[in-house]
């Protein structure tokens, strides 16, 4: 459905994306992760054809996003990573006018998705906070069912609510046999829709993974919090597991390990439940610390 | 071009346009009810003008009182219309291109079934429909202050009256061209604002000082804006088509130019 081949593009700096290859198939929802400045929102402005790239193609449905300009938009819908509307619009105003653009007749899907995620139309969109914005601008990506619907960090700005009722109609899309891809820096935001995810890194695709692989790759940070200095010893001697102890804190906070799990949650889960254990807490990370095996790997390879 | 899009732009513009508009009438029928006051003292009015030095009465078009259309075009068509439509081209022609690319509202018009051709095409009518109707609105007013104010008994040459307006819109259709041009390739609306701004009262600032003196007479050959002589239109000593021509093809020119590298260029969206 969306092929991007050997799409490659470089700025004046040396910035750029290089040789980018990924194929996302008709019902698929395609994560594609990234840090900041990885190459996300270029190689997603060469799929929208907002840019000509320097090698390389990118056909949605056989059309080519570049040269089949005004033919290719009817099987897309598009959720800008920065949101701008017009001036002097409201919601409804602004989603009217898409609508004629789009060549909306039937308004009921619109007011389906504007009833799910809970916001008045008539504000104006100057007086909107950033989530309400982005609630207007997925109703916009959403309304006309595009086959195709690309999202730029789609859940940027939604409280955790609506995150999940996001993700609903995501799924809901998707029984339908929507295909997406979406991009973010946040692999929790990835994880819950996707089928499948390209890591990108520096302009250059380092992997393409379906979601379950990506999961057990996956790095995740815990802090446990022993009773005991005796059993914190203990666990961090004898757990063969990744630890490393924090400065030590044994003024009431208990003893502290930070433990480092990739894929080995059976044993971790069996060797703290020899202790006795105060608090467990999981540490958010970057996209870069999650993956970082992986990236250390590729960058040693290169 | 596209129709939806037109009539969306017309709707968020229409009250700028019609602002610039009424207060170009505004003007010109003050100028009306002003000139019967003066025309019974052309002479006395001359000879203030021939006390003045030559380069002024020249630069700002203060020749010949003795018709109304003439007075018009020293007082009215000479500077402060041109200033007015200076201003509406460069924010205008800024407002409807690299404004919607520098705030990214560009990537909702083209992720609709629509080509940027077609985008930049109706973006350009917007620019043209608006100089168009201001223009529009400034005849009509200046034909019922004629026939409101001076009512037959002084002269008023229709037909010359009209190349003056006609003139005066192939003059900013050329500077909005131009203008049209630094917007659809700028994805900095102040830059935008800043080159099209510096060109076109660069333009203006070379034709008047050009008009000072002659020493300074070559500058003008370097200006647009000395295509069109609202004074010497009255006076009936230019070779319009000529410039009228010029004038069309720059615009033509400049705007074609406009839409072609505009559907060429990467958008940062």
């Amino acid at each position: 459905m969306l092929n991007v081949e050997h799409l490659s593009k470089t700025f004046p700096g040396g910035k750029g994306i290089f040789d980018v290859s990924f194929s996302v198939k008709q019902g698929e929802v395609f994560g594609f992760l990234g840090p900041n400045g990885a190459g996300k929102s270029t190689t997603i402005r060469h799929i929208m054809g907002f840019m000509k790239p320097d090698k390389g193609t990118v056909t949605i449905n056989g059309l080519d996003t570049w040269r089949d300009q005004g033919k290719v938009q009817a099987l897309v819908g598009y959720l800008p990573g920065e949101i701008a509307f017009f001036d002097g619009m409201t919601g409804k105003s602004f989603l009217d006018f898409m609508g004629r653009m789009q060549g909306v007749k039937d308004l009921s899907k619109r007011n389906h998705l504007i009833d799910l995620l809970q916001f008045d139309v008539n504000t104006p969109i100057r007086k909107m906070s950033k989530g309400m914005k982005q609630k207007v601008g997925i109703v916009a990506a959403f309304m006309h069912e595009p086959q195709v619907i690309i999202l730029d960090e789609p859940t940027s700005g939604l409280d955790p609510l609506m995150q999940k009722v996001f993700i609903e109609i995501v799924l809901a899309e998707k029984e339908r046999g929507t295909t997406f891809l979406m991009s973010s820096h946040s692999f929790p935001e990835i994880e819950r829709t996707c089928d499948r995810a390209a890591i990108i890194k520096d302009g250059v695709i380092i992997a393409v993974k379906n979601i379950h692989e990506l999961q057990s790759m996956q790095r995740k940070l815990f802090e446990v919090t022993f009773e005991q200095e005796a059993e914190m010893q203990a666990f961090v001697n004898t757990s063969g597991l990744q630890t490393e102890t924090s400065a030590a804190s044994p003024d009431g906070g208990g003893y502290r390990v930070r433990v480092a799990v990739q894929g080995n949650y059976d044993r971790f889960v069996a060797e703290t439940a020899k202790y006795r254990v105060r608090n467990i807490d999981i540490f958010t990370q970057n996209l870069e610390d999650i993956f970082m095996n992986y990236y250390d790997r590729k960058g040693i390879v290169q | 071009m596209n129709a939806i899009l037109f009539r969306q732009m017309m709707k968020v513009h229409m009250k700028t346009f019609m602002n610039y508009a009424f207060g170009s009438a505004f003007y010109i029928l003050l100028i009306f009810w002003l000139y019967p006051s003066i025309g019974k003292n052309v002479d006395a009015i001359d000879v203030l003008v021939d006390a003045m030095p030559e380069g002024v009465g020249r630069a700002f078009g203060l020749s010949g009182f003795g018709t109304a259309e003439a007075f018009i075009s020293g007082e009215y068509y000479g500077l402060i219309l041109i200033l007015l439509l200076a201003i509406v081209c460069v924010q205008l022609s800024t407002q409807l291109v690299a404004k919607l690319v520098d705030q990214g509202s560009m990537a909702y018009l083209l992720s609709t079934p629509t080509t940027r051709a077609k985008v930049a095409l109706t973006q350009a009518l917007v620019l043209v429909t608006g100089l168009f109707l201001i223009m529009g609105v400034t005849t009509l007013a200046g034909f019922a202050g004629n026939a409101w104010f001076l009512a037959g008994d002084y002269e008023f040459n229709t037909s010359r009256f009209i190349e003056m307006n006609v003139g005066a819109f192939l003059l900013f259709f050329a500077v909005g061209g131009i203008a049209f041009l630094v917007s659809s390739l700028s994805n900095d609306e102040k830059k935008a604002l800043g080159i099209s701004g510096f060109i076109t009262f660069g333009f203006f600032s070379l034709d008047l000082v050009g008009k000072f003196s002659d020493k300074t007479e070559w500058m003008r050959s370097f200006s647009i804006f000395s295509l069109y002589q609202p004074g010497e239109i009255i006076n009936g000593n230019v070779n319009l088509g000529l410039s009228f021509t010029i004038l069309a093809v720059i615009g033509l020119v400049s705007f074609g130019l406009a839409v072609l590298l505009f559907r060429k260029r990467d958008l940062p969206l």
